[in-house]
């Protein structure tokens, strides 16, 4: 499991240093902060992938802020969700913020609380999988290429590709990577459609599995060996998935 | 030479208006009232109609253009054919075209009632041509006939154009003898204008050939005749012919005296038409006057017509004026009552402020005066090294300081409300964990007073609310609860599910509790500010009523439920979600 990258833009370097502090202790990783609205493009653009950025809607007077989340609404690709930070209730303000959808926002001042709710809620909203981290039921969003999930009152990632393979218990998924070994809430039924198919394919009622992790298929045992010693097994039902794996490859 | 010459002449003047007195009696006198009678009965054909009238107005072309397109149709009608054929002939006899007239008139059928006309009508166009042996015997048909069937044409007429037409063809015997038959016949009717007349041609006739005797006698008569009547013309000719004739017998005297009343009548005949031009100028003025006169008060009804019309619009104009002015009496009253109110309001509101201006300033005062001594004390224990104070002060400068805080905080809000600048939106959230995060704030204020806090909401519960107004109105139920709880009491939100919509979120604390008169109080609509009751606690009042105003903001209702000494339950029901339509 990684740390989430959190990019501050922030031209106050009070309210910047406690924003950290907070965010750090409660296991994010703060990549950078930026206090100008060229400086965020630079630093949301480079070496390191942003996962979250916390914008100041005013940054030295100007709504420079809103200006930076539009900018980076307008790639498709490459935008992230991001939480405006605001002391004004200005309801103009508002109105153009809003139109960055997915909106999100954090009144100042704010307390620890309610800095990791935004987050939590600006993540729900951006990848469109509201109620998960706020409910009892389930802990993670599925992105393109990552697991968000909620760990006490942190998120963490897990990059898809290091994913062996997932059993479903239940609404527990047991997630097996090369390293670790880690429980999760989601449905099955979720999981599954969220998760790109040609990758992960079904070889058992409840196992999914990463196919770029398969090393060998032993149809006579129903058997199937994946990197690191791992192995699953191969049900009746599931073995045209065999054919599909020809194919890709 | 000179003599016979002249009596040529007169003898020419005399027989001219023989033919010409025939031809009037067609058109005029009794032959034409008989004849338009008759040709009235035909009236009821529209071209018919048109011909006949015409014919009667003497316009000849246009009575022969539509004749002629009459007769081109073919018709059986016998008698209708005959009088367009009688209207041709007529007319083209009056613009002496005699060939055609005699030809036309030759094409009626004897059954036509006017055919003796027809014969007479011929016998003229003869004349006209100088065929006077065929005139004579078209003369002497029409003479031949009874009185009935003359239809009304002269027997005298009939008989001096007879004796004219020998006359012409020097059968002197025969025209003398047709001459005397017509005056033989004029004696018997006593016709005197006539008489005058004939007594005239046949002295002229007999003067042309110079039976004199026999002449004189006749134009004696004439003349002696003339003096009964009173026409000027036959008098001015009689005496004409007399002078004449006195002048052949060189009784110039005589002649003389003749040629005196000759010009007499003759003055008399102008004077009596310049008399009648005169009159009929006259007529002609007194026509004009009228007209004058009934443009005159053509014009002046023009100009009663143009007043009354006027005096109309002048009244509808008023009308709508009055009509105007009402309506904008009523909205003017109208405006001014809401005006009035909203002064009112205004004053109201105004009030208001200056009091919270001046509680806010005084409660502010207060504190900032507090920190101030509060810091001197700080100084001074710093000095002395008495650290164990220092905590204690700290403590204590922060407590104001977060009183302070959230004073300003609900000030800015307030103000803010007032003027509706706020974002507001609502949306689904989480109750539990807005009160987590409320409540959060007051951990070490909850710690300090030894306070035991429960948020008992339901993770699952949801509710519909703007999160900056609810945490607002959160912050000053939590504040109030705090405030008013004894040390080592306990404070718990939870939440009841009573009705369908809505969600009450229930704070509930074992503090002092209030009366009912302050519960009622708190509830009131108006802004009642700073209760004297707990004078140590108790702030301005402005805390509450932001969260009466943003919890009626968020579609919310607000109750209490307290009792003196056992504490308060701050009600807060919100809506599960949105009513439908509104925001």
């Amino acid at each position: 499991m990684d740390q989430i990258n959190v990019l501050i833009v922030e031209d106050i370097p009070a309210q910047s240093k406690k924003l950290t502090k907070v965010l750090e202790e409660n296991g994010y990783n703060v990549v950078a902060v930026a206090t100008t609205f060229k400086e965020a493009l630079a630093l949301f653009y480079g070496a390191i992938k942003i996962d979250i950025a916390i914008i100041d809607i005013f940054l030295n007077g100007a709504p420079d802020g809103i200006a930076f989340a539009e900018t980076i609404n307008t790639v498709p690709n490459a935008t992230r969700p991001f939480v405006f930070l605001t002391s004004s209730t200005d309801r103009q303000i508002f109105q153009r913020a809003k139109l960055t959808q997915p909106f999100s926002y954090l009144m100042k001042p704010f307390n620890e609380l309610e800095i990791l709710y935004a987050i939590e809620m600006a993540v729900e909203k951006f990848y469109a999988q509201q109620n998960v981290f706020l409910s009892k039921k389930e802990d993670t969003v599925i992105t393109g290429d990552h697991l968000f999930i909620k760990k006490g009152k942190s998120l963490k990632k897990v990059q898809l590709l290091d994913i062996v393979y997932i059993e479903v218990e239940e609404k527990y998924c047991n997630i097996i990577t090369e390293k670790e070994k880690f429980v999760i809430m989601i449905s099955l039924t979720k999981i599954s459609k969220l998760l790109n198919p040609n990758v992960f394919t079904k070889t058992h009622r409840n196992y999914i599995v990463n196919s770029k992790k398969i090393e060998e298929i032993v149809p006579a045992d129903n058997l199937i060996m994946l990197s690191s010693n791992h192995h699953v097994p191969l049900s009746e039902k599931y073995k045209n998935m065999i054919k599909k794996l020809h194919t890709l490859r | 030479m000179r003599v016979r010459y002249n009596i040529i002449s007169i003898c020419c003047f005399l027989l001219c208006p023989i033919v010409l007195f025939s031809q009037q009696n067609v058109e005029q006198d009794a032959t034409q009232e008989i004849f338009k009678n008759e040709t009235k009965k035909l009236n009821y054909l529209p071209e018919f109609y048109k011909i006949q009238s015409f014919f009667f107005e003497k316009q000849w072309d246009s009575t022969l253009v539509y004749t002629m397109k009459q007769l081109r149709m073919p018709s059986d009608d016998v008698t209708l054919m005959n009088y367009y054929h009688f209207f041709r002939a007529g007319s083209f006899k009056n613009k002496e075209v005699f060939d055609e007239a005699e030809n036309e008139f030759s094409k009626i059928t004897p059954d036509f009632k006017f055919y003796n006309l027809v014969k007479m009508m011929l016998g003229e166009v003869a004349f006209s041509q100088q065929k006077f042996q065929k005139a004579i015997d078209y003369f002497k048909i029409v003479e031949s006939l009874q009185n009935d069937e003359l239809i009304g044409l002269k027997k005298n007429n009939i008989e001096e154009n007879i004796a004219t037409c020998y006359m012409h063809l020097k059968q002197l015997d025969k025209a003398e003898v047709y001459f005397l038959k017509s005056i033989a016949f004029l004696e018997v009717q006593k016709d005197t204008l006539e008489l005058v007349s004939s007594y005239g041609n046949i002295a002229s006739f007999y003067y042309n050939q110079y039976k004199d005797n026999q002449a004189i006698t006749f134009f004696k008569k004439a003349y002696q005749l003339s003096k009964l009547i009173s026409d000027f013309e036959p008098k001015q000719d009689a005496a004409f012919n007399m002078a004449i004739v006195e002048k052949n017998r060189k009784d110039f005297q005589k002649s003389i005296s003749y040629l005196e009343e000759h010009i007499r009548w003759k003055d008399s005949l102008n004077n009596q038409n310049s008399i009648w031009a005169a009159a009929e100028k006259e007529k002609e003025y007194a026509v004009r006057e009228e007209q004058i006169k009934v443009s005159l008060l053509e014009a002046e009804n023009k100009a009663k017509d143009a007043e009354r019309n006027l005096y109309l619009y002048l009244a509808i104009i008023l009308v709508l004026i009055v009509a105007a002015l009402a309506y904008f009496y009523k909205e003017k009253i109208k405006s001014n009552k809401i005006i009035t109110a909203q002064k009112e309001s205004l004053d109201e509101l105004n009030a208001m402020k200056d009091k919270l201006f001046s509680v806010v300033s005084h409660d502010l005062r207060s504190s900032v005066y507090a920190l101030k001594t509060s810091n001197t004390e700080l100084s001074e224990n710093l000095e002395a090294k008495n650290l164990n104070a220092l905590d204690d002060l700290l403590n204590t400068n922060s407590a104001i300081v977060n009183g302070a805080y959230n004073l300003l905080d609900n000030l800015l809000h307030w103000a803010l409300l007032q003027t509706e600048q706020s974002y507001f939106e609502m949306e689904n959230m989480h109750l539990f964990f807005i009160v987590e995060q409320t409540a959060y704030n007051y951990k070490p204020l909850l710690n300090d007073k030894k306070i035991q806090f429960e948020n008992n909401v339901s993770e699952d519960e949801l509710i519909v609310a703007d999160q900056e107004s609810l945490k607002i109105v959160l912050r000053n139920l939590l504040d109030n609860a705090i405030k008013f709880s004894n040390p080592n009491g306990k404070i718990t939100i939870y939440t009841k599910n009573t009705t369908e919509n809505y969600c009450d979120l229930v704070i509930e604390d074992t503090g002092l509790g209030m009366s009912e008169a302050t519960r009622l109080q708190l509830l009131e609509d108006s802004v009642a500010l700073a209760k004297k009751e707990n004078k140590h606690i108790i702030g301005t009042g402005l805390g509450m009523q932001l969260c009466k105003s943003m919890i009626q903001k968020n579609k919310g209702i607000f109750a209490i439920e307290s009792e003196l000494g056992k504490g308060t339950k701050m009600i807060v029901s919100l809506r599960k979600n949105l009513p439908n339509g509104s925001n």
